[in-house]
């Protein structure tokens, strides 16, 4: 396998875009961990006078309306970002490939009406669905997570899907059948390994969109309450911009940078699996 | 003077690839009023030189010297405004794909009235119906007014013939135009090209791979291999005294021994198919009904242990569907299908399982049968290991069977992808034989490779056969294999086995007349190879 | 095609959007239901659930102590008959709430579409053209940090820069208060509100369609019938409008679809920031008030303009290509 994976890297790396947008993740996953070290007090704290531009004060990028350091917010922030981010991914994933699976390789009833199901929550707005979910249930780090899961599996259902119903008549997986093999290890062991790249390309790129979602939560109020996250601290700017300018400006950034990181990389993994599979012909 | 005066034509591929050039040092003339076909296998360049008439190569490729005259002017040498002049007005174009040489979105009409339009010509619709008819299309005003998904491959090649030649050009390139159709429609096509061609005193360049064809049309000849011509002249030449050795290889490889005349088969039935049916639904929704489509209907087929039946017929005959009801891929809804004694139809999946072991199958795309996770030694490992073998014994077992297809040792440890088309192949037979079957059935094995590989293949499976003992069911669409390879064959049409019998009186003489118009649609039949001209020297089947 | 076949698809169409409205209801009532805590004090909202008397009243009204599948029936048929409930803190029903705001979203998420389409397809086809120099990368690099930006934040930058620094254009509202304007100049003041609440949702999707249209079109044009134009002698600006850009409008057409409701859901953020009096800005108010029946009344509207945005696009698609079809 070692010729494979090296090529792979070899290919992603190559691609600068993908190189950089490595580098900044892996700079934001730093900030995160070594939030504690680099501010060793809560971001709740109230460290000095509110509303300091930054560079004053020991304030690197300034204070909000209650005196707090807006870096360290951005630092602690990235925790709550990554893991919100990654956590509701892998649980839209899990959901995602298991129903998309069962529809592409059963077919007939069961597959309508699993694509049904889908459509139903493809159509409604997800954000919305997002913004009930969280309401109805009460902002917290769970339900967040539930909420951004459950409006984030139908992309991956359908590419599931979609690859399930091109590979199951692919003449290797005819072959197996040929061969004698039970359906469990056809479904496992020779469909599902080969559906699964594009699957790598739309996790980073729903990692992202998680982000996203998660920071549009939090702006309108509906963030966890004992976390602090960035789209809460753009909100809390919202109302005294006029003032305190840099209050909304350096989360946004953050946030622009770590998505658009998320993307780059996702771009990269896209084209470094397509050649191989270019190569294959 | 020639119509068209290729001259040293180098054309450089990008860094990285097989070789330096696509084409190097190629010259050929075109003459009023000839045939010109260029032969050569995939990679041969053959596409590349005609491309580069057109000035239609992708960016990637670089033309480094030469000249193409035609008309009075060096056509490399022209400006991208006044080639474009020329392009669809003197010298017109078809390609090999029908099914995607149509924009979905344009009326057919509007398509072939575009090509009058742009230059400057008046695209009525009355003109358009004159060059529909000329292609012998019938009922030309619906056929202007459809759109292109509503036509047949052989009708949408037409329409391509009809765009290609509605300025009356001087020239005509068909790049491989009947290498994706149906053998039957690919007569008509050649005959429709023929008879157009002598009517006006077009030179047409035509491209191919098959020597039927280059029989059946060619004035002359010019045989590429890896970028350069090797060999050149007239078509009766080069065709029954081959010069160069890769063109004596190629007719060579062309299938054309017919089986000797073995005792008929007395071995006990194999394989029975007694009434076999198979019905598609298509369409269906709420307002319109479901329509049946027959795949295969009454299917009666007879296998005896040690022949090899061919099962011959064009695309939606029936003859693959056909043969994945006989390895349960597909649920025929009647019929038997008899084993020796066991009816396969009535078996449920999980009483499968032991007859796995005594039928098996080799597959048509070698791109597309073998995972392409998984190492060869695995893949071949697979089916043993499904059975119980355990994973040390399954692998020794496929090192066995690599050596057996010739392929070397080291090759268990490589991916798919790092090998050829031909080679992939020979996997696929290895992972077949791994259960060693009685019965293996082969779903067109060959028709995606290039014809010097084809031989090869046609060649090991044979040496197989015998050494083994295998009855062998042989699907496929070209009868010059089922002539090789086959000792009794089942011609099918339209989901109906319309003739069987021993190869040789079938072919001698037909009695359906599907089979007689499939037959008379082999082009070149009239040709017969000089290698077969020689007594046969060795193999006595 | 012709017209009996095409008012079959039509008919097809809406009957399965009438299918997935009353899908959308009885999500709305497994919510309520599944919600923590008395069914009565969500639908209540969090003033509501303080008066006794309106939670009683609420009670009967649903049938709260009956068996659930009367409950169902009864909340689908109050909704059926336009009854969305009542909002106690507003005192007024739902329904009349989201109306009066409709046309306000409508305005916003209409013009930020025609924006996005317009602005993404035209740079997306530029890029295609140009792939691989200067202005391609450009526009490539814009796509991708925009399609990177929340969207609530970038109507705050662009409040910061042209309302605050530049005070070119207001920050909120949909017109200026207390001015009493009519005819051109009302449009026109509207207009100058419009802008920036526009851009903000609009800059988006631009984005999306840009990168979409810029990859549709570069797959399209190494399809054979693009070779098969070039070879006719077509020349290079019709190859691209009549076969390249043709068929590249179908997948932009199919994900606007898709994005419909993206952009739909979007517009409670840009109107929370531009304080835009529609129901996105309706839906905010009601979650800071815990008023649930305004919040699921919005859902519904929302999802129902969703599904005839998508309605309009299946049609649109089918007319486009002749191989769909209408069955």
């Amino acid at each position: 396998m070692n010729g494979v994976l090296g090529d792979f890297f070899g290919t992603f790396l190559r691609n600068r875009g993908a190189a950089v947008g490595l580098a900044v993740l892996a700079l934001v996953g730093v900030a995160a961990a070594t939030a504690g070290l680099l501010f060793p007090y809560s971001p709740w704290d109230m460290r000095g006078a509110p509303f300091m531009p930054p560079g004053e004060m020991e304030f690197l990028l300034g204070s909000d309306s209650l005196g707090r350091d807006v870096a360290a917010g951005i630092a602690y922030g990235a925790r709550v970002s990554l893991l919100i981010g990654a956590v509701s991914t892998v649980v839209a994933v899990l959901l995602g490939i298991t129903l998309g699976a069962v529809a592409g390789y059963a077919g007939g009833v069961v597959d309508d009406a699993i694509m049904r199901f889908t459509e139903f929550f493809q159509t409604v707005p997800s954000f919305m669905l997002a913004v009930v979910l969280v309401a109805i249930f009460s902002p917290s780090i769970s339900s967040i997570v539930a909420a951004i899961a459950i409006v984030s599996w139908p992309p991956v259902a359908r590419v599931i899907r979609a690859e399930f119903l091109s590979l199951r008549s692919r003449e290797f997986v005819h072959a197996a059948e040929v061969l004698g093999r039970s359906r469990t290890a056809i479904v496992f062991r020779v469909i599902l390994p080969n559906a699964l790249s594009p699957i790598i390309v739309l996790a980073s790129l729903m990692v992202a969109s998680a982000i996203l979602l998660e920071s549009g939560l939090s702006f309108l109020g509906l963030g966890d309450p004992n976390l602090i996250s960035w789209g809460f601290m753009i909100g809390a700017g919202r109302s005294v911009i006029r003032i305190a300018w840099w209050m909304s400006v350096f989360p946004g950034i953050a946030i622009f940078l770590t998505v658009l990181a998320l993307n780059l990389v996702g771009e990269g993994l896209s084209d470094a699996l397509n050649p191989r599979l270019a190569r294959r012909r | 003077m020639s119509l068209l005066d290729v001259r040293n034509l180098t054309i450089a591929l990008p860094p990285g690839a097989e070789r330096a050039h696509a084409v190097e040092d190629v010259s050929f003339a075109l003459e009023a009023g000839e045939i010109l076909c260029i032969v050569g296998e995939s990679g041969s360049g053959k596409s590349v030189s005609t491309g580069a008439i057109m000035s239609l190569l992708p960016p990637a490729l670089r033309v480094v010297q030469g000249s193409i005259g035609f008309e009075g002017r060096d056509l490399l040498r022209l400006k991208p405004a006044e080639m474009r002049l020329l392009r669809g007005s003197r010298i017109g174009m078809i390609f090999q794909e029908p099914m995607t040489a149509l924009n979905p979105l344009m009326r057919v009409g509007d398509q072939i009235g575009e090509v009058l339009k742009v230059h400057g010509a008046r695209g009525s619709a009355g003109r358009v119906q004159e060059l529909i008819n000329a292609v012998q299309l019938p009922d030309p005003d619906r056929i202007a007014r459809s759109y292109p998904h509503l036509l047949s491959g052989g009708q949408r090649q037409r329409v391509m013939i009809a765009m290609a030649l509605a300025l009356e050009p001087a020239v005509l390139i068909a790049d491989e135009p009947t290498t994706a159709l149906d053998v039957t429609t690919q007569m008509q096509i050649l005959g429709l090209i023929k008879e157009i061609q002598s009517r006006r005193g077009m030179g047409v360049l035509f491209i191919t791979h098959d020597f039927g064809v280059v029989a059946e049309i060619a004035d002359r000849v010019a045989v590429m291999q890896h970028g350069r011509i090797v060999e050149a002249g007239a078509a009766a030449q080069v065709l029954n005294a081959p010069q160069h050795p890769y063109t004596r290889a190629l007719i060579a490889a062309v299938p054309h021994r017919a089986r000797a005349l073995d005792a008929p088969p007395t071995g006990r039935p194999v394989l029975e198919l007694v009434g076999v049916r198979k019905s598609y639904w298509r369409g269906g929704g709420l307002f319109s009904p479901r329509v049946k489509v027959p795949a295969v209907q009454d299917a009666d087929l007879v296998l005896r242990k040690g022949e090899t039946l061919g099962l011959v017929g064009e695309s939606g005959s029936g003859k693959s569907t056909l043969a994945r009801c006989v390895v349960n891929l597909v649920k025929p809804e009647e019929g038997a299908i008899r084993y020796h004694d066991t009816d396969l139809r009535r078996l449920m999946r999980r009483h499968w399982k032991p007859y796995r072991k005594r039928i098996q199958m080799v597959f048509q795309d070698p791109f597309a049968s073998l995972n392409p996770r998984r190492r060869v030694g695995d893949i071949i490992a697979e089916g043993p290991m499904a059975h119980g073998m355990g994973r040390a014994a399954a692998l020794r077992r496929a090192d066995e069977l690599l050596a057996l297809v010739q392929l070397d040792a080291g090759a268990a440890g490589r991916f798919p992808h790092e090998f050829s088309g031909g080679q992939r192949q020979r996997i696929g037979i290895a992972r077949a034989l791994a259960l060693e079957p009685e019965l293996l059935i082969a779903d067109e094995p060959v028709s995606a490779l290039d014809v010097s590989v084809q031989a090869q293949i046609l060649a090991l499976l044979e040496d197989l056969r015998q050494r083994l003992g295998l009855t062998m069911l042989f699907i496929t669409h070209d009868l010059r294999v089922a002539a090789q390879v086959c000792g009794r064959v089942a011609v099918m049409q339209r989901g109906v086995i319309v003739e069987q019998g021993r190869t040789a009186e079938v072919f001698a003489a037909p009695q359906h007349p599907y089979t007689r118009s499939l037959l008379e649609s082999i082009p070149g039949r009239h040709w017969l190879p000089p290698v077969a001209q020689i007594p046969d020297q060795g193999a006595v089947d | 095609m012709g017209g009996a076949r095409f008012a079959g698809f039509l008919v097809q169409r809406v009957i399965k959007m009438v299918v997935m409205v009353f899908a959308i209801i009885v999500a709305n009532f497994l919510l309520v239901h599944a919600a923590p805590g008395d069914p009565a004090s969500v639908i209540a909202g969090e003033a509501g659930a303080a008066d006794p008397q309106f939670l009683a009243q609420l009670r009967t009204q649903f049938g709260l102590d009956q068996p659930l599948s009367t409950q169902l029936w009864l909340y689908v048929s109050h909704v059926a008959q336009g009854d969305l409930g009542v909002s106690y803190r507003q005192q007024r029903p739902v329904l009349g709430l989201i109306l009066e705001r409709l046309s306000a979203t409508l305005l916003l998420t209409g013009t930020a579409f025609i924006l996005a389409v317009i602005g993404g397809v035209t740079l997306g086809a530029l890029a295609a053209r140009r792939v691989g120099r200067t202005s391609d990368s450009l526009i490539t690099v814009l796509a991708l940090g925009l399609y990177a930006t929340p969207i609530f934040w970038v109507g705050l930058m662009l409040v910061l820069v042209f309302s605050v620094w530049l005070d070119w254009l207001p920050s909120f509202g949909m017109n200026t208060v207390g001015a009493d304007l009519t005819g051109a100049a009302a449009v026109l003041d509207t207009a100058r509100y419009l802008l920036l609440p526009a851009l903000t949702l609009g800059l988006f999707y631009m984005a999306v369609y840009a990168r979409l249209t810029r990859a549709a079109m570069l797959e399209v044009a190494s399809q054979d019938f693009v070779r098969t134009a070039r070879a006719k002698g077509v020349p290079e600006g019709g190859v691209q409008r009549r076969h390249v850009l043709r068929n590249a409008l179908l997948p932009v057409i199919t994900v606007a679809g898709i994005q419909a409701g993206q952009l739909v859901g979007g517009s409670i953020l840009v109107e929370t920031v531009f304080a835009w009096p529609g129901i996105g800005r309706l839906a905010f108010d009601a979650l800071l008030a815990r008023d649930y029946q305004i919040l699921l009344g919005v859902f519904l509207a929302t999802s129902v303009l969703v599904l005839v945005f998508n309605l309009i696009t299946d049609l649109l698609y089918a007319w486009i290509d002749p191989r769909v079809e209408m069955t």
